[in-house]
This record gives C-alpha cells, sequence and structure tokens, in this order.
C-alpha cells in the first residue's frame, strides 16, 4: 500500500478563520447594566423582601436585566436576586403575582427559570411551579423567546 | 425566494448566496440581465417583498434583521419618488433601513398603499414599523409559537399563520399598538359521541390506546407555510388562502369570518 502522507497536520487548521465571507455575530456590547445598579437592585429587592412586599420585590429583580454583558459574576448575582426573590413566595401567590407583570418582563422571568433549571437543579420544584403559571400566562411564545435569544441574560 | 415586482417588468430573487439579484429584461441581448445587492447583507435570504411603487425591496435574513434596499435601475428608465422610506433620491442597492429582532425574519411585506412594512420572525413577535418613524417599531410579542407568514388584509391589520397552525388576525391600534389576535379558526365541537366497537379494538390494535384519536381542532394539521390574498376590495382583503405543512390549501373568507366572529375588526 502507499505510505500516506506524512503530515496530517492539515486537519487542524480552521478553516473558517480564512474565509473572508465569514458571518460574525453582532458583537456589539449592547449598553450593559452596570454593576452598580445590579447592586444596588440587590439591595432594593432585599429591602423589600423583608418588609415582605414580594410583588414589588418582582417586579424590581426583572428590570434591566443586564443581557449580554461580559462579566459572569454580574449576571450571577442579578440571577442571585431573582432566585431569592422567587423562594420567597407562597405557592398560592405566584398566580397572582405572574397576572401582575407584563409580557416583557414575563420574557424575562422565564429566562431566569430557565436559567434556574440549568444551574440550581435543586430548586427545580419551585422552579416548576412558576413556570407552569408563567407558561399559562406568557404562552409557548415566551418559552420560544428564551431559547432564541443569543445573548445570555 | 422569488417574487415579481408588482408593476411587472422585474423580479427579485434572495437566495442562500447571501446577495439579492434584481432581473431585468434586456431587448438589445434579449436576455434577463440581473444585478446584484451584495454589500451589508451577510446571511442567506429568507424573504423579500417589493413595495407597490416599484422602486424599493424589503428583505428579511437570517442574521436577524429586516432591511430596505433602493431598487431603482438607470437601465429601465425608473424615475423614483423620495418617500418616507426614501428621502432623498438614491442609487440602487443602497440600503434605506434595516430593523432587528431576535430570530430568523421570517416573512415581511409592505401594506397595500407602501407606508407600513411588517414582519415576523422566529422569536414569536410581529412588528410594523411606519415609513415616517423608523424608529418606532410597534412590536407584539404572541403567546404562541413563531409565525412564519404575514399579509396585510387592510391598512391597519395584518393576518398570520405560522407553526400555531391557525390564521390569526391582527389590529394596529391608534398607530401605535397591535390588539392581540384574534383566532380566525372557529374551533367546531365535533358532533357524534363514541367509536364503533370495531374502531376501538382496531385502535387498540394499533396504538395500545383506546382514545379517542389524535387530530388537531385547528382546520390545519401542521404549520401554516403561506398565506396569499384571494381577493381584495381595494386594499381591503375578502378572501385569503392558506397552505400547510399537512398538504391541505384552505380558503379562508375574511368577509364571513368578520360577520361570525364578534369583535372583529378588519
Amino acid at each position: 500500500m502507499s505510505k500516506n502522507v506524512n503530515s496530517t497536520q492539515f486537519r487542524t487548521v480552521d478553516v473558517d478563520a480564512y474565509d473572508e465571507d465569514n458571518y460574525e455575530d453582532d458583537n456589539r456590547e449592547v449598553e450593559s447594566v452596570g454593576a452598580a445598579e445590579v447592586t444596588e437592585r440587590a439591595n432594593q429587592v432585599r429591602g423589600l423582601l423583608n418588609q415582605l412586599k414580594s410583588k414589588e420585590a418582582l417586579k424590581i429583580a426583572l428590570q434591566n436585566p443586564p443581557v449580554g454583558n461580559k462579566d459572569a459574576s454580574l449576571k450571577e448575582q442579578n440571577y442571585e436576586t431573582v432566585l431569592s426573590v422567587l423562594k420567597s413566595f407562597k405557592a398560592a401567590d405566584i398566580d397572582g403575582a405572574v397576572s401582575e407583570l407584563d409580557m416583557t418582563e414575563v420574557d424575562v422571568l422565564m429566562k431566569y427559570l430557565y436559567k434556574g433549571f440549568t444551574c440550581s437543579p435543586d430548586k427545580a420544584a419551585n422552579l416548576l411551579q412558576w413556570h407552569e403559571k408563567v407558561v399559562a400566562k406568557g404562552g409557548l411564545g415566551s418559552i420560544v423567546r428564551v431559547m432564541v435569544d443569543r445573548k445570555g441574560i | 425566494f422569488v417574487r415579481w415586482s408588482p408593476i411587472v417588468g422585474r423580479f427579485a430573487v434572495g437566495s442562500g448566496a447571501r446577495l439579492l439579484s434584481i432581473c431585468y429584461f434586456d431587448p438589445e441581448h434579449n436576455w434577463w440581465v440581473s444585478t446584484h445587492i451584495k454589500k451589508p447583507i451577510r446571511t442567506t435570504i429568507l424573504c423579500v417583498d417589493w413595495h407597490p411603487s416599484n422602486h424599493l425591496i424589503a428583505v428579511g435574513s437570517c442574521d436577524f434583521k429586516c432591511r430596505i434596499f433602493s431598487a431603482a435601475l438607470k437601465e429601465t428608465n425608473d424615475k423614483p419618488e423620495t418617500s418616507g422610506w426614501m428621502p432623498k433620491l438614491s442609487k440602487f442597492a443602497t440600503p434605506l433601513a434595516e430593523f432587528s429582532t431576535q430570530g430568523w425574519v421570517h416573512s415581511v411585506k409592505f401594506s397595500p398603499s407602501g407606508e407600513r412594512l411588517a414582519w415576523v420572525s422566529h422569536d414569536a413577535s410581529i412588528n410594523i414599523v411606519h415609513m415616517d418613524n423608523h424608529e418606532s417599531v410597534i412590536r407584539s410579542l404572541t403567546p404562541s409559537l413563531p409565525l412564519l407568514t404575514v399579509v396585510w388584509a387592510s391598512e391597519e391589520s395584518v393576518v398570520c399563520g405560522g407553526h400555531n397552525n391557525f390564521p390569526s388576525l391582527y389590529n394596529i391600534i391608534g398607530g401605535t399598538s397591535l390588539s392581540g389576535g384574534a383566532r380566525l379558526d372557529v374551533k367546531e365541537k365535533k358532533a357524534g359521541g363514541g367509536m364503533s366497537a370495531m374502531a376501538r379494538f382496531q385502535q387498540l390494535d394499533r396504538t395500545g390506546d383506546d382514545s379517542k384519536g389524535s387530530s388537531l381542532d385547528t382546520t390545519h394539521q401542521n404549520c401554516i407555510v403561506e398565506l396569499r390574498i384571494m381577493k381584495a376590495s381595494g386594499a381591503t382583503c375578502s378572501q385569503f388562502s392558506s397552505i400547510g405543512m399537512d398538504g391541505k390549501l384552505v380558503m379562508w373568507n375574511l368577509d364571513a369570518l368578520a360577520t361570525s366572529i364578534s369583535g372583529l375588526k378588519i
């Protein structure tokens, strides 16, 4: 049998890097939320939870998520804030809280729920209760929007 | 994706080659010549729509954007007029506007007068923009699965269909918002009770389950791929047809539906 070419290094070359027409995702950083705003929001939410004003806390926690921000710890912080609010609700109150949200907030909440399913599977039971109510409000469209979203929340 | 222009004479082709070709007939060479719009488009073009005036073309593509280009060709003696979309006369292939969404743009359509542009995208939203104000896009997040196609039923309302298997009608209210989609597919209660004993056993044999059957309660059993206007009186559509992945071609009579579904306004 003929001898194979000595070097197979060519197989490791990344062809896409040399393609001029290669599509690059829009990597512009959208005016993302700064660290100060996230911490301030966390404090506000904690305050409201202490006063047992869960519904207001939920609304504030869902404002202006740090979408597409390069800083992962910032996203983690915001995520913890939202999670703390979700935990504080009793099962019966979830319905009322979800009905007060508008469509954008419903979408943001859905994104956090799915993040919760992946990051904290131990809390899945609580998250599933929320999921059921949010789908009743936002419909399958809100789930589609979570899947389609390229910039992580 | 190929579309003839409204005032016949040319057609546009959008494809995975990431460019839009506008083709016109050249009598000298007895040949259809094509000119390309390539510059800002970097992904597959999913849908194309001509403006009623023949001079503008809207393109929806896989990079989540919907763009409008000037399609006025010198070779065919086009005399474009300025309008809200094209504030000053621009050469061929000038990008005039660009709108973004969060998903592939499945279908884009100009309104009958050309003043508004509507598009649906894979993030389950319907977007409408008026030519005078490019900044304010009316965006309606739908609670159903993504829509694949949209047509204008009149100057102020759109009918859309898609993965949700039924066409729905949306009205523009006050120029700033869209009202909730009225479902045009009225569920009819299937009369007649149980299955015959034989059918029951047959089904038990086949599927291991003797419950009713698995057809959806919408007219289309699978997603709607395209909607087309069949009959229109002026700018208002009275009948439209839909085709679906289930192989059905359904004709809908909008006027009859308007009277039977209360509160439906075209």
